[in-house]
């Protein structure tokens, strides 16, 4: 009796051990990574290397390339991100809307080099006839639209329909329910879908690679090349120069940088929405 | 599926029968002394100190059933008749006493001459309706309770002529005195027959109508 | 579809002026291939609360959702029949059913406040999003609203405070006030008290005999002592058939059918 209680116990322990032991082993990959950006990049920050062009030893076009291609996303991706998700959650109980979200979960998971090629070939070749911001933009929101329309999706499905029908109940109609009851309500998780989308985004490489070439130069109007920080770190790390491919740190430091700043900046919204 | 309520109304119902039996019982016993010039009043003093007894008892169990269960429709009605039903046993139980009373106290040990035919009718009429007011009651009957209507016309009428009889003579008989109250005391009884019968009927059909 | 033609024949439209608020005729409802309500013919008498009262799933919330066009809303829902408000049909075509709602309205079982909003947005939210009001008539209609529900006492000095800060029996009233804001004509209730203490509760059945002064009232609920402490009349439903409808002093005190015996004294449940 008493054998196989402490036999139990070991058993316990062991598996507690164990699982513990699988986080240790998952979660040091990512912590050395970190240390190896942080310490090999930290001896670049400097003014100069953040605001010079290329030529003067700086990542200043790429900086601005990253934060251009940001925007331009958003302001294509989100409202289309949103309002399809909107669609899909209060519209979408018939089978058109189930199959559409299927082939939303597959969009989110799609290869990013496909969807970098379609955009070269479409928008570089097909509409624009040379590189451009604008195709980086419409690459990069081709990802960034499944995932916001997911999570705008999950995020209106959580609002209790209660809600919804107190506010049917009082003659407000369907469109103004969804807009001004639903979403609002829905929008901490809408707002959290669309900084971790943006903070994938901003990573990406091979959609921009095909779309925006990369360039030496600040942002030379929209029908040129551009640079972006992604695009920076794969050519300098390629470069034969030893002292090149050391700044490649630097310059997958500000891109860490800011990518981590989107998500805790998401946590700490998030906690503060719940200690009210 | 027994409901919590049926324990306390069987309760309920099981006091209120018995009360009709010990009423019924009373009842005969005084007549049957005032018949037969025999002293009753102890015995059927007993009868009237349970009847009392129990018609507390019955009013505390129905009021208990009504703040526990809340009862509606046909329980309700029940419940509301055997309180009502109670105090008429009660009172069946207080005028027999009364009967047995009055008849020592004005004849004393005398033994009245058999009673008038009027008031030898009257009480077997009124006999008659206390035993089918409480077999109505047991088998919730709604005729039989009906029908006491037609009986109680009789012994009004009984009354009536025997009223109308001693308003022909001018003795001062004792007995004479003693027949004319205990002839009311009957009355009283059948009256209050008729409403256990209007309450039996009011169980199972909830109409309030009257046997008078 | 079953439809009695006798008793189409039979029964006829009454207008207010008779007192009757609401009537349905032949009202029959229908989840998908389940029928829900069969041939439902009962009227709501005006400034008077009638309660609806049967076994769970005998359809007395699809009854109410009927009445307010909610009912098809619901995926694969159909009806047929006729629902008259003030004698004129409400699923007539060509009738908005956003303009019934408005007329009609309607709280729920759980506390349902609006869950961004204030206390005086909640109010506020049906006459904003209805653009029935504007400006600094707002505040007298909330201030209305919120006395008429009982509310405006407790939480006078907190209007801005969010709207689920609130108790479960304050945020109830909340929804209440918010459904009077608009001046409905009929108020329906689908069992408001089932998810409240029994203060709470009985807060708001005082304030349903008094909104009775003003409006018409139907109420659905399981609890039986309640619908016969708040309503005058009481409609019985099992298994979608409507069994009962009279005076509720008269149905709970002598039933007509069995079934209403049986059911109200608890004999089966």
């Amino acid at each position: 009796m008493i054998n196989n209680y402490v036999f139990r116990k070991v058993k316990n322990r062991l598996f507690f051990v164990l699982c513990l032991a699988c986080v240790v082993i998952a979660v040091i990959p990512l912590l050395s990574i970190l240390y190896e950006v942080v310490s090999r990049g930290a001896p670049f920050l400097s003014l100069q290397f953040l605001t010079n062009d290329a030529l003067h030893g700086g990542i200043g076009p790429a900086i601005q390339g990253t934060l251009i291609l940001i925007g331009l996303t958003s302001l294509i991706g989100i409202p289309v991100g949103i309002l399809s998700g909107v669609y899909l959650a209060e519209f979408g109980d018939n089978k058109y809307a189930s199959f559409l979200r299927a082939i939303n979960d597959v969009l989110t998971e799609f290869p990013s080099i496909v969807v970098g090629i379609t955009a070269y070939s479409v928008v570089v070749i097909g509409l624009i006839g040379s590189y451009s911001p604008i195709a980086g933009a419409v690459a990069l929101s081709i990802m960034l639209v499944p995932i916001v329309a997911r999570t705008t999706d999950e995020s209106l499905k959580l609002v209790p329909n209660s809600v919804r029908e107190a506010s049917l109940a009082l003659g407000i109609r369907k469109w103004k329910t969804t807009l001004r009851i639903v979403v609002p309500a829905a929008k901490s998780g809408v707002i959290t879908g669309i900084l971790l989308a943006t903070a994938r985004i901003a990573g990406e490489t091979a959609p921009i690679l095909l779309t925006i070439l990369g360039s030496n130069y600040f942002f030379q109007g929209f029908r040129s090349p551009m640079d972006a920080l992604p695009l920076r770190i794969f050519r300098d790390a390629r470069w034969d120069n030893p002292r090149v491919q050391a700044e490649a740190w630097g310059v997958a430091l500000i891109l860490i940088l800011i990518v981590l700043s989107l998500n805790i900046g998401v946590r700490l919204a998030a906690r503060g929405r719940f200690k009210r | 599926m027994s409901r919590l309520l049926d324990v306390g109304l069987e309760q309920l119902t099981v006091m209120v029968y018995r009360m009709g039996e010990v009423a019924e019982k009373a009842v005969d016993v005084s007549v049957r002394g005032f018949m037969n010039g025999k002293d009753a009043t102890a015995a059927v003093r007993e009868f009237s100190d349970i009847l009392a007894a129990m018609t507390v008892e019955v009013e505390n169990k129905a009021f208990e059933l009504i703040v526990k269960y809340q009862p509606v429709a046909s329980d309700l009605r029940i419940i509301n008749s055997y309180m009502k039903i109670a105090y008429d046993f009660e009172r069946y139980g207080r005028y027999a006493w009364d009967i047995s009373f009055t008849h020592k106290k004005l004849t004393g040990l005398e033994k009245c001459i058999h009673p008038p035919d009027t008031i030898q009718k009257l009480i077997d009429t009124v006999c008659e309706m206390v035993s089918k007011s409480v077999q109505a009651l047991k088998h919730n009957d709604g005729e039989m309770a009906k029908s006491l209507a037609s009986t109680e016309r009789k012994a009004d009428e009984l009354y009536f002529a025997y009223l109308d009889q001693i308003a022909e003579t001018t003795t001062q008989d004792k007995c004479v005195m003693c027949n004319l109250l205990v002839s009311r005391f009957l009355e009283r009884i059948a009256d209050h027959t008729t409403y256990v019968g209007e309450a039996i009927v009011y169980i199972s059909t909830g109409e309030k109508i009257s046997l008078r | 579809m079953t439809s009695n033609s006798a008793n189409i024949k039979k029964a006829k439209v009454e207008s207010s002026s008779s007192g009757v608020k609401m009537q349905t005729i032949n009202l029959n409802a229908w989840f998908g291939t389940k029928q829900a309500l069969k041939d439902i013919n009962v009227s709501f008498k005006t400034n008077a609360v009638t309660a609806i009262i049967g076994p769970s799933g005998c359809g007395k919330s699809t009854l109410i959702r009927c009445l307010n066009r909610m009912h098809e809303l619901v995926p694969d829902s159909r009806f047929s029949g006729q629902v008259f408000l003030d004698g004129e049909n409400v699923y007539a075509p060509g009738v908005d059913p956003v303009m019934i709602r408005r007329r009609v309205g309607m709280v729920f079982q759980k506390p349902n406040p609006f869950p961004t909003m204030s206390i005086y947005d909640n109010v506020a939210a049906g006459l904003k999003l209805t653009g029935a009001r504007k400006g600094r008539d707002l505040d007298k209609v909330v201030r209305w609203s919120l006395e008429q529900a009982t509310l405006w006492d407790e939480v006078k000095d907190d209007l801005k405070k969010a709207g689920t800060s609130i108790s479960g029996g304050q945020q109830q009233r909340l929804c209440i006030a918010r459904a009077i804001a608009l001046q409905p004509e009929v108020i329906l209730m689908d069992e408001p008290c089932s998810a409240l203490d029994p203060i709470a509760t009985a807060k708001i059945e005082e304030l349903i005999v008094k909104l009775k002064e003003e409006y018409t009232v139907v109420i659905v609920t399981h609890n039986m002592q309640q619908a016969a402490r708040v309503s005058d009349f009481t409609a019985f439903l099992y298994l979608g058939q409507l069994i009962e409808y009279g005076h509720t002093s008269a149905v709970f005190e002598n039933p007509k059918n069995e079934l209403t015996e049986k059911y109200i004294t608890g004999k089966f449940g």
